[in-house]
C-alpha cells in the first residue's frame, strides 16, 4: 500500500465520522457463538441469532403459553401418546421450497435422536399422514409436549428433510442454514460477525404478533452480531453510536448506565440462576444427605448475590425456581433457602458424621458470579466448621471435569429461565450431579404423565420440595441481567426476554 | 552470503519442528475439552463420543500430530472446531487487522519514540530530558486497557470523532477510511511501546557519545547535528532496530489486551478465545504462523544490521 494513499486515508478518518446504517441493526454480542443449528446447542447466543432463521412448530405468547405456530393445531389420542399436528400451508424455506410433512418428520425425528434437548419429549416417530399433517408417536403421554416443541434453545426447528437426512448426528453446516424466519443467513465472519439478511419471500403467520408467536415483520434489511467481549467498550459504543443493542452489562455499571440518556436499558424479563450442584454419584455427599442439609443451612444467600451482583435491582435472593407471576411459581420446600445458621449447620454436620474431609467445590473463574458465589460459600462453610476447598479452573475445563464424579463433590454452574419445569438440568438423570432416586422417579412421572395442568403444578411443587430435602443442587438467587440500547431502537418488547428478538423492531 | 542464507534455513526448519512439537503437545495437556464447550450444558455422551469421533480426537497424539504436521506441509491448517471455518480462513480475518494495526502502531512509536530519544540524549541532564524522561516513564507504567477504554470514552463516546471499536476490512465498504477504527487503538498500544523505543534511543545514543571517534569528530569541528545524524545516530540505531524488528512481531500476535478493549478482530484475541473454547486447530495455525513470522523477522533484522554497518559479516 503506497505511504500516501494510507496517510490520505487517515486524514479522512480524522475529518468523517462513521456512516450509521439505518438499515442494519448492529448488536454487540459477549463473544462468537457456536454452530447456529438450533438443534445441536443450546448456547443462549447461538439461540438469539438462530431464531431469526429457524421457526418451531409452536411459539410462546407474551404470557409463556405455547401457540400453533408453524403448526395449526392438533388433536390428541385418548392415551396422549399419539399427537397428529395440522401445518400451515404455503410456508417458504430461505432456498425457495414450501415446507410440507416431510420436512417437519425429518427434522422432528433428527432432533428426537441427536437434539441437545431431543429426549425431554420421548418421541418414538414423527410421521408425515399427509402432506400438511405429521403424526409423533410418544412412548409416554408427556403433559410439556408443547412447550417442549416451542422452545428454541436446544429445540426442534425445522429445517427442509433433504439437509437434515444429510446432516444426521453432524451440526449443519453453515452454507446449510436453510430456514422458514423472516430472516435468512447471510455471512459468518470469524471474530468479526455474524450477518442475517431479511428474506423477503418470508411467509408470516397470519395471527396478531404476540411475544413469540403470531406475525413477524423484519423491519431491518440485516442483522448483524459482532463480538465485543468488553463491557466498557459496549457500552461506549452504545454511546457513539456504534451499536444499536449491546447484551449483558455488568452490575456495577447499572447505576451509570441507568441515568444516560445516550442508553435504553432492558432488564431482562427472565432471570438468570446460579447453582451449586452435589455429587450423588461419587464423594462424601454422594449418599449423605444429612451433611448436605448442614451445607444448605450454613449457607445466606442475600449475601453471596451482594457480593456477585452488587445492585439491589438486579437480584433478588428467592429460592423457587420459578419467579412470582408466572405459572410454575410454588414456595414449597424454600423455608430451607438461604438459612445462613452456622450454628445449626454445624450441629447437622456432627449429626452427620463429618470428619472435616476437604469437600472438593468446583468453579470457574469465566464466570464472575460463579466465582464470587463460591468464594463466598466457602466462607459461610468455613465459619460452620465445613472445610471446603475451591477447585479453580477454567470453563473448559469444568465442562471436562465435572463429567468426572471422583473430581468434585460440589459445582457451581447457572440456569437460564426456562418455560416448563421438565427443561431443568436437575432433573435430568444423566447431568452432572447424577441425582436419581426413587421419589424423583416417581414424581416425575406423575409430573409428564399428565397434560392438565393444576395436576402438573401439584406435581411440580412436590418436586421442588424435593428438591430442597435430597438437595441435588442449591439455588443461589435470581439475577436480573440487562441489555442496553440506543435511545433510537424500538422493540416490540419492553423488558428483554431470555433470547431478545428483533422481528417487529424498528428505529425512530 | 549464499551460504549464510543456507544456515539460517537450516536452523529455521530445525526450530520449526521443535516448536511445532511444542506447540502441539502443550496444547493438548491442558484439560478440557472443546467437545464439551461446543455441545453445552446439555450434552449426552452419546452426542460427546459422535462429535469427538468425527473431529478425530479420539486418535492417538502421535497420529493426531502426524496428520496436522502432514497437512500443514501442504498449507492446510486444518478446520476450525468452533467456527468449522478452514483455520486459514480465520487467520486471514485476523492478519488484516494485526498487521496493519502493528504498522501505524510503529509508525507512531517510531515518529515519537525515536526524535524525543534523540533529543533527550542531546540535552542529557536537562530540564527537557528530565521532563521527557517522566513522561516515558509514565507511558510506559499506564496500562493499555485504561488509556484505551479513556480514549474510547473522549474521542469516541464523548466528541465522535471517531468509531469506538470494530474494524471492517480495508477491502469492503468504506476503503482506506476504516483505518480510522485503527486510530485509536494503534495510540493506545503504541505508548508503552514508544517510551521503550524512547529510552533505548537515548541510552544508546549516549553509550555511543563517549566513544573515541565522536570525540574525535567533534574536534575536528564538524558540525555538531552532523556529529549527532551521522556519527553517533547512525551507530545507536543498531540496538533500536533490532528493539523495532521484536516489538513489531510482539504487536501482532501480543495485542490482545488492545484487541479485546476495541473489539478488533484480531490474531492476539483470536488465539486466546481459541485457547478459551480449546480450538486446537487454530491454536496451532496462529502459534506456527507466529514462529514463522518471528524467524523472517529475525532474518530480516540481521540482514538490516549489515545495511546500517558495513562492517558487520553475515556469517
Amino acid at each position: 500500500m503506497k505511504l500516501r494513499s494510507l496517510f490520505a486515508g487517515l486524514a479522512l478518518a480524522a475529518l468523517t465520522s462513521a456512516p450509521v446504517s439505518a438499515q442494519t441493526l448492529r448488536y454487540a454480542t459477549i463473544g462468537e457463538p457456536p454452530s447456529l443449528d438450533a438443534q445441536m446447542g443450546t448456547a443462549t447466543l447461538a439461540s438469539t441469532i438462530s431464531q431469526h432463521m429457524f421457526e418451531t412448530l409452536y411459539a410462546f405468547d407474551s404470557a409463556n403459553a405455547p401457540q400453533p405456530y408453524l403448526a395449526t393445531g392438533e388433536t390428541m389420542s385418548e392415551d396422549g401418546k399419539v399427537i397428529t399436528i395440522s401445518l400451515r400451508d404455503g410456508v417458504k424455506f430461505h432456498n425457495g421450497d414450501i415446507m410440507d410433512a416431510g420436512d417437519v418428520a425429518a427434522s422432528l425425528n433428527r432432533w428426537a435422536e441427536f437434539g441437545s434437548r431431543g429426549k425431554l419429549l420421548g418421541l418414538v416417530s414423527a410421521e408425515a399422514t399427509g402432506d400438511l399433517e405429521v403424526t409423533l408417536t410418544l412412548d409416554a403421554k408427556n403433559g410439556a409436549w408443547k412447550s417442549i416443541l416451542a422452545y428454541v434453545n436446544g429445540g426442534p426447528v425445522i429445517y427442509p428433510a433433504e439437509i437434515v437426512t444429510a446432516a444426521g448426528g453432524e451440526p449443519i453446516a453453515a452454507e446449510n442454514y436453510v430456514g422458514t424466519g423472516p430472516y435468512k443467513f447471510g455471512e459468518l465472519r470469524p471474530n468479526r460477525y455474524v450477518e442475517l439478511v431479511r428474506f423477503d419471500d418470508f411467509t408470516p403467520n397470519p395471527g396478531p404478533s404476540d411475544g413469540e408467536a403470531g406475525q413477524r415483520v423484519a423491519n431491518f434489511e440485516k442483522l448483524r452480531f459482532i463480538p465485543v467481549p468488553d463491557v466498557g467498550t459496549r457500552v461506549s459504543g452504545i454511546q457513539a453510536g456504534d451499536y444499536d443493542y449491546a447484551e449483558y452489562i455488568s452490575g456495577d455499571l447499572y447505576g451509570q448506565v441507568r441515568d444516560d440518556p445516550a442508553i435504553q436499558v432492558k432488564i431482562s424479563t427472565a432471570p438468570i440462576f446460579g447453582l451449586m450442584f452435589m455429587n450423588s454419584a461419587a464423594g462424601p455427599l454422594a449418599t449423605n444427605t444429612k451433611l448436605r442439609q448442614a451445607i444448605m443451612a450454613a449457607l445466606n444467600m442475600e449475601q453471596a448475590l451482594q457480593v456477585s451482583v452488587g445492585e439491589p435491582e438486579l437480584f433478588e435472593a428467592n429460592g423457587a425456581y420459578f419467579p412470582d407471576g408466572n405459572v410454575w411459581h410454588t414456595t414449597a420446600g424454600t423455608e430451607f433457602y438461604s438459612q445462613g445458621d452456622p450454628e445449626k449447620a454445624r450441629a447437622l454436620a456432627e449429626e452427620a458424621g463429618y470428619d472435616g474431609t476437604p469437600i472438593k467445590l468446583l468453579v470457574s473463574t469465566n464466570y464472575k458470579a460463579h466465582f464470587d458465589d463460591a468464594s463466598v460459600f466457602t466462607r459461610q462453610l468455613a465459619d460452620a466448621g465445613i472445610n471446603v476447598q475451591m477447585v479453580v479452573v477454567d470453563w473448559a475445563t469444568l465442562l471436562q471435569l465435572r463429567g468426572q464424579p471422583d473430581q468434585w463433590d460440589m459445582f457451581m454452574t447457572h440456569h437460564g429461565s426456562i418455560p416448563d419445569p421438565v427443561l431443568l438440568t436437575v432433573l435430568n438423570d444423566s447431568y452432572p450431579g447424577w441425582w436419581k432416586s426413587d421419589e424423583k422417579h416417581a414424581l416425575m412421572a406423575e409430573f409428564t404423565g399428565t397434560s392438565d395442568l393444576a395436576a402438573r403444578q401439584a406435581a411440580w411443587s412436590k418436586l421442588q420440595e424435593l428438591i430442597y430435602t435430597q438437595l441435588p443442587v442449591v439455588k443461589v438467587g435470581n439475577i436480573f441481567s440487562y441489555d442496553i440500547a440506543s435511545p433510537d431502537l424500538v422493540t416490540p418488547w419492553e423488558r428483554a426476554p431470555a433470547f431478545p428478538h428483533f422481528w417487529g423492531a424498528s428505529t425512530k | 552470503m549464499g551460504r549464510y542464507f543456507l544456515k539460517r534455513t537450516g536452523a529455521a526448519i530445525i526450530t520449526l519442528i521443535a516448536a511445532s512439537i511444542i506447540i502441539f503437545g502443550f496444547i493438548h495437556l491442558i484439560p478440557g475439552d472443546p467437545v464439551y464447550v461446543m455441545l453445552g450444558d446439555g450434552a449426552t455422551p452419546e452426542q460427546v463420543a459422535l462429535l469427538r469421533d468425527r473431529l478425530g480426537l479420539d486418535e492417538p497424539l502421535v497420529v493426531q500430530y502426524l496428520i496436522w504436521v502432514g497437512n500443514a506441509l501442504q498449507g492446510d491448517l486444518g478446520q476450525s472446531i468452533f467456527f468449522e471455518t478452514p483455520v486459514t480462513q480465520v487467520i486471514r480475518e485476523g492478519a488484516e487487522t494485526s498487521i496493519l494495526l502493528a504498522t501505524i502502531t510503529m509508525i507512531w512509536i517510531v515518529v515519537i519514540g525515536v526524535p524525543i530519544g534523540i533529543l533527550s540524549a542531546i540535552r542529557q541532564g536537562s530540564w527537557i530530558d528530565q521532563g521527557l524522561s517522566g513522561l516515558a516513564m509514565l507511558m510506559a507504567s499506564v496500562p493499555t486497557f485504561w488509556v484505551g477504554l479513556y480514549l474510547i470514552l473522549i474521542f469516541a463516546a464523548g466528541l465522535g470523532w471517531f468509531p469506538s471499536s470494530g474494524y471492517p476490512s480495508i477491502f469492503e465498504e468504506g476503503g482506506l477510511s476504516n483505518l480510522r477504527y485503527l486510530l485509536l487503538p494503534s495510540i493506545a498500544l503504541a505508548a508503552p511501546n514508544a517510551a521503550l523505543i524512547l529510552r533505548l534511543t537515548r541510552a544508546s545514543m549516549l553509550d555511543v557519545a563517549r566513544e573515541d571517534y565522536v570525540r574525535t569528530a567533534r574536534a575536528k569541528g564538524i558540525r555538531p547535528y552532523r556529529v549527532v545524524l551521522r556519527h553517533i545516530l547512525r551507530n545507536a540505531l543498531l540496538a533500536v532496530v533490532s528493539a523495532f524488528g521484536f516489538t513489531f512481531a510482539a504487536l501482532i500476535s501480543e495485542a490482545v489486551v488492545t484487541e479485546t478493549v476495541f473489539a478488533l478482530p484480531g490474531i492476539g484475541r483470536t488465539v486466546v478465545q481459541s485457547i478459551m473454547r480449546r480450538d486446537y486447530p487454530v491454536i496451532q495455525g496462529v502459534i506456527l504462523i507466529t514462529v514463522c513470522l518471528y524467524l523472517v523477522i529475525n532474518l530480516l533484522v540481521d540482514l538490516s544490521y549489515r545495511l546500517l554497518d558495513p562492517r558487520v559479516e553475515l556469517e
